[in-house]
């Protein structure tokens, strides 16, 4: 493999830090045509993700969005010039609890990556290259490997620790945080979710995370102060409330909530949630769903094709060729996992209250909560089919990212039983979530029009037809449901059908 | 010494016909974290689980996929086809990804009237331990439930004597290497060490005692460089071998089917479950243990040291992930102490890579200058 090449000033936080500033200094009013006339002047990998961010059906929501990353780049900027603890985390790992701390700033890797594929030009692949120039394997996780990658060169902002709660959830997510600790010499911290998802397992997760914050907290060199944490606390619980808003709008049938509010939610989630910015941007995009509603405007139309639950991740190479090319195809997209953290209120009534609801929103955590534990399957499958239903989703898609070893191991089974269980068809693609080289977009594409086309049509068409037929033998039929008789289907029989389809 | 490979390439091997005759119950295991003491100890016969270089995993790949290791999909493989329909029951590890994968399609799709999962913690440290004993103490209670046996602290102490007295023998063959004079090349060792866990324990003992009396009186091999192999798990024997056939004599190695096995010494004093608890998860030397590299590290230096390899060749199966990262700290760690390090990827049990590796193993071989 060639030797890649990179500059002092080339790592991937600094580049997006750059580009973020520009952007930051768009007026929230801008016009269709001020954004076209601007973006094209950007390369065409950042023009594809801007051009569907800055859509203008959005744009209150995505400045809101941008502007929470924007303060968490510069907030972690200045923690490392004012010599506080920068502390690389996984999306997985709360990071209120960081932003509890005076002298710590919390860094997710999975979000650095996915912003360097997003808005560089090149996207992240430098980055990879680089990491896999020292031998680690090609299937190792994108997610967080290209910002990793990225550390590893020794040209970028290099965290002061690193927080891993991959443990028992990911093998490779643990591998490699714990791989870059161990190059770079900084400490290193691990939070187990214990291979059991009953009160046992909760218990001992607690017993971690407590042990987590004393490690931390002498690290940092503070005691975290209640008072701090119960601010945290108090805006976690803000968040909490606007994410289960923005759950049930998403849950109309049209649904007025645009396909990328997924992942502004999550990414919200993975950074700065708990702080005021976190709460302006969840609610940001709850207003403009509740106007779009009011309005009756819904991003993929009235008349939706589909209402696909992505029951794992989704695609974030290319912003445009997968959420607005999924819009205007009539595809609702009703968000990926990563959205199931399922957050509950803390009791703020003291510190321990707070540490215990931060410990329940850890062992809640996407990945965490459905792969950790017990058995793989069952949790991951009870989250798909509790969304699906609670979300009127109509299909599911596996976007088959290749590193997944945990999903992948036990898709199989899922598959069949959210088709027994919640009589929806799965679609299974394989991909790397990150790195367009894997599957291009235009093949996904593809793909998910055929599904469409041949499935999902054909189900509508073979429901309404079912409609049709009770619809005739109801004259009839009606009478003798009423009497217990023959003519009435039983649920049992309904789900019969979907298994068929 | 022959005997041995053949003996270990068979599934259902005498000793799984014997114990059927005598009525024993069979339970596979397939990860070095299950600790067999629990097994012997009730009269049962622990089988450590193989995946016999299938290569054809059509079955398995309907569960698993191709993003799975080749190992875990091989052994679902003879899962599913039959092959290990000799169990009574399966006990479950939480070792890798793939292997929770592996476990959880078999007991979906080919289900054992007994199966127990044994949630092994990925940390050491006291909430970790406490834990891992509860683990023990509820293996030990579903075995005595299901199969309405008595497990005894007595049984327990005489199973871990006996297996002590195993792992002694099984060392002084293992080291035999470590002089000047090889006698037992790595592909008997392997085979060996896979017995070891397709055997019962007297049995096993048995047959170290025969290999014990043997081996000294063989002339040493020829050999051109000493080699010490690491990496994912493997019971390719046959690989071994060929590897061997260029010049390079295997004088150790850091699987966890080989000298993993040994497991360091246990605590002499507390109940016979916290011994073994401590014994086991405190010497897994397995990259899914984390935070956990300086003793792994500790151990392979160890290894070296006293083994004397030329060179060490570290493997790792396609899709394995925790060694595929660990190899390559350990490359980077073992080439600045000066140690020649050749890592390889392979696809587990696919005879079409062997000539493929020979040539690296062979490049190695003239770099070591041999």
């Amino acid at each position: 493999m060639a030797e890649v090449d990179i500059r002092e000033h080339q790592g991937l936080y600094e580049r997006v830090y750059s580009l973020f500033s520009i952007v930051g200094k768009l007026r929230p009013d801008i016009s269709e045509e001020e954004t076209e006339g601007i973006l094209k002047l950007l390369p065409p990998d950042t023009y594809r993700a801007l051009r569907s961010m800055l859509r203008q059906d959005l744009l209150p929501a995505t400045f809101a969005f941008m502007r929470t990353l924007q303060v968490w780049m510069d907030e972690a900027f200045r923690a490392k010039e004012e010599g506080k603890k920068v502390v690389l985390v996984p999306f997985n790992f709360p990071p209120e609890l960081i932003h509890a701390f005076e002298g710590a700033f919390p860094l997710t890797s999975e979000v650095l990556s996915t912003l360097g594929v997003v808005v560089l030009e090149g996207q992240g692949e430098r980055y990879w290259d680089y990491a896999m120039g020292m031998g680690l394997p090609d299937h190792m996780c994108s997610s967080n490997t290209i910002e990793l990658g990225s550390v590893l060169t020794g040209k970028d902002f290099a965290p002061d620790a690193i927080v891993s709660s991959a443990p028992g959830s990911c093998d490779v997510n643990s591998s490699i945080h714990e791989f870059v600790s161990h190059l770079l010499g900084v400490p290193h911290f691990m939070l187990e979710k214990p291979g059991d998802s009953d009160r046992r397992g909760r218990e001992l997760f607690g017993r971690h995370y407590l042990s987590l914050v004393r490690r931390l907290e002498e690290f940092v060199g503070e005691e975290l102060k209640e008072e701090n944490l119960r601010r945290v606390a108090d805006k976690c619980n803000e968040c909490t409330d606007l994410y289960y808003d923005l759950w049930e709008l998403r849950s109309r049938v049209p649904t007025p909530v645009p396909a990328i509010f997924a992942l502004y939610t999550y990414a919200t989630r993975f950074t700065m949630w708990g702080r005021d910015e976190g709460i302006e941007c969840l609610r940001a995009c709850v207003d403009l769903a509740r106007s779009n509603l009011e309005r009756e405007y819904f991003p993929a139309g009235k008349e939706e094709v589909a209402r696909p639950l992505w029951i794992y991740l989704p695609y974030f190479f290319d912003f445009l060729g997968f959420f607005d090319w999924m819009e205007s195809h009539g595809i609702a997209n009703m968000g990926d996992v990563l959205m199931c953290c399922f957050p509950q209120r803390i009791d703020t009534t003291d510190r321990d209250s707070i540490l215990d609801g931060m410990a329940e929103a850890a062992w809640n955590m996407p990945m965490t909560r459905q792969m950790g534990g017990d058995f793989m399957s069952k949790r991951w499958l009870d989250d798909v089919v509790y969304a699906v239903k609670g979300l009127n989703a109509d299909c599911t898609i596996y976007c088959g990212h290749h590193s997944c070893k945990q999903t992948w191991s036990v898709f199989s089974q899922v598959r069949r039983e959210i088709t027994r269980t919640a009589g929806v068809p799965t679609l299974c693609l394989q991909g790397d979530s990150w790195i367009r080289r894997m599957t291009p977009m235009a093949v996904i594409q593809e793909e998910l029009t055929a599904f469409v086309d041949n499935v999902m049509r054909g189900r509508a068409g073979r429901r309404e037809g079912k409609r049709t037929r009770r619809s005739r033998a109801g004259r009839g039929g009606e009478a003798a449901a009423a009497a217990g008789g023959e003519g009435a289907p039983s649920p049992e029989e309904d789900i019969g059908e979907a298994d068929k389809d | 010494m022959m005997d041995l490979k053949k003996l270990a390439s068979e599934l259902p091997n005498r000793y799984v016909e014997e114990a059927r005759e005598r009525g024993t119950k069979i339970i596979g295991y397939a990860c070095l974290a299950t600790p067999r003491e629990v097994f012997d100890a009730g009269g049962f016969f622990p089988y450590r689980i193989r995946g016999m270089s299938v290569t054809r995993t059509e079955l398995a790949d309907a569960w698993l996929s191709r993003f799975n290791c080749g190992f875990c999909r091989s052994c679902l493989q003879l899962a599913l086809e039959g092959a290990y329909d000799f169990f009574d029951g399966l006990v479950e590890t939480n070792g890798c990804d793939h292997l929770r994968g592996m476990f959880e399609n078999w007991q979906y799709a080919h289900p054992r009237d007994f199966f127990h999962y044994i949630r092994v913690p990925h940390l050491t440290n006291q909430d970790s331990m406490d834990w891992f004993v509860e683990e023990l103490e509820l293996l030990k209670e579903a075995l005595e439930k299901h199969f309405e046996v008595s497990i005894t602290e007595e049984d327990l102490l005489a199973a871990m004597s006996l297996q002590g007295d195993i792992a002694d023998k099984l060392r002084r063959v293992y080291e035999s290497r470590w002089g000047d004079e090889v006698r037992v090349s790595g592909g008997e060792i392997l085979a060996l060490m896979t017995l070891e866990g397709s055997a019962p324990a007297e049995d096993f003992s048995r047959l170290l005692d025969e290999v014990l009396a043997e081996y000294p009186s063989r002339p040493p091999l020829k050999y051109r460089a000493r080699l010490m192999l690491g990496g994912s798990a493997t019971d390719e024997i046959e690989l071994v071998s060929e590897l061997e056939s260029v010049g390079g004599a295997v004088v150790a190695d850091s699987f966890c089917f080989g000298g993993r096995i040994f497991r360091g010494e246990e605590p002499l004093d507390g109940p016979p479950l916290r011994r073994l608890a401590h014994r086991y998860l405190y010497n897994l030397m397995c990259p899914r243990m984390f935070d956990d590299y300086a003793r792994r590290k500790a151990f392979i230096d160890d290894l070296i040291e006293r083994s004397r390899p030329d060179g060490v060749v570290l493997f790792h199966n396609k899709f394995c992930d925790l060694h595929g990262v660990e190899n390559v700290k350990l490359r980077m760690d073992l080439e600045k102490q000066g140690v020649p390090v050749l890592t390889l990827e392979k696809e587990y049990g696919a005879a079409a890579d062997i000539g493929r590796l020979k040539t690296r193993v062979q490049a190695f071989l003239e770099r070591l200058g041999k």
